[in-house]
């Protein structure tokens, strides 16, 4: 057996955590990554005041996203059931879109979250977000309790079971 | 054509994921990956093509040999009218002077069919042409596949001496310093 082969499998079989894969978030269980993302303003907002501390709900978003457009209704409808018990934070991506244009959307849509605008792509990296419309529910103890994609994945039943007294 | 394989450890790499919750954290899979490296010549191919403007003729397939001289950009990715996929497609239509410039090849790849291709660059205008690896021979090849079926998003830029100038294997469609790291490169590879 060639050597690089052996180790493969060692390692392999030893479930080594390595690199995350692409188009692929971190795995459900896992422990939330704590970043701070600015807000349209600037201002940076410190996840690590939410995580670990109350559920979290996250979708990375961005004004030009079809996908994320649809899911709208349904992340509208989940924060007007659940309420302040977990917090929402619509993180923009900073691709090929600007602050500027994401103002210009929030004066004629209202969305259910607090706004944050990762001019860094800092989150997209330590949460390896896939795509837009990505969402990453977090429970209160800071672990990963859902991820998925797409303008009709269902996410409410996760967000129920973390936000649970 | 050199083809040294290298080996890159990617844990929980399987398929795309649409939707997990209440599982066990996934189970590391180990996945290699291979193709021309840094330096090495970039595997010459043919493959058919669509544009925003219709399907390219079955006789005048694409030729990577064929823009030997130019510098030329191979973004494998993994399905047409995805929502990752759309961000990297337009993103590249969007910043195509700052990021490619003149006389730079701009190429998708994929096993989506021509028509899909053709529709799909229809609809977000794209300046450059879409092609259909069907069998996903290319992508893998170039290192560009894995268990899930489909391409993994990777982006090469080959210089104009056929070279692979830059190799991103881990190209993340919403990362900003990702597209600054490609644009850097193309610029380099025009100028090597």
């Amino acid at each position: 057996m060639r050597p690089y082969l052996a180790a493969l499998l060692l390692l392999g079989a030893l479930r080594v955590t390595a690199l995350a894969a692409q188009d692929e978030g971190p795995a459900v269980g896992a422990r939330a990554p704590v970043v701070q993302v600015p807000d349209l303003n600037g201002k940076p907002v410190d996840l690590g005041q939410y995580l670990g501390k109350r559920p979290v709900f996250l979708e990375w978003w961005a004004t030009w996203c079809e996908q994320c457009e649809a899911l709208l209704p349904r992340v509208r409808a989940a924060r007007a059931e659940i309420g302040d018990r977990v917090a929402f934070f619509g993180i923009n991506v900073a691709v090929n879109q600007s602050p500027e244009r994401v103002r210009r959307f929030l004066e004629k849509t209202e969305v259910p979250y607090q706004t944050l605008y990762d001019q860094e792509g800092v989150s997209t990296r330590a949460y390896a977000a896939p795509a837009t419309s990505y969402v990453v529910i977090v429970d209160r103890d800071g672990r990963i309790a859902y991820t998925g994609t797409g303008g009709d994945q269902d996410f409410l039943p996760a967000l129920r079971r973390v936000a649970a007294p | 054509m050199r083809v040294s394989p290298v080996l890159l450890l990617l844990a929980g790499a399987a398929a795309p994921v649409v939707a997990q919750e209440s599982k066990p954290v996934k189970t590391p899979t180990v996945v290699l990956v291979s193709g021309p490296q840094v330096g090495h010549t970039a595997p010459d191919f043919t493959l058919a093509w669509a544009n925003k403007d219709g399907v390219g003729p079955a006789d005048n397939p694409y030729q990577l040999w064929r823009d030997r001289g130019k510098t030329v950009v191979l973004a494998f990715y993994p399905k047409d009218f995805t929502s990752g996929c759309t961000a990297e497609m337009q993103t590249f239509a969007d910043q195509y002077d700052t990021l490619f410039g003149p006389d730079v090849i701009v190429v998708g790849i994929n096993a989506d069919s021509v028509d899909t291709h053709q529709r799909f660059a229809a609809k977000l205008g794209l300046p450059f042409r879409l092609l259909t690896d069907p069998d996903l021979k290319v992508a893998r090849t170039y290192g560009s596949y894995d268990s899930s079926g489909r391409p993994r998003r990777t982006v090469f830029v080959v210089a104009p001496d056929g070279r692979v100038h830059y190799r991103n294997s881990k190209f993340n469609p919403m990362d900003p310093k990702d597209y600054s790291a490609l644009g850097a490169a193309v610029r380099e590879a025009r100028g090597s």
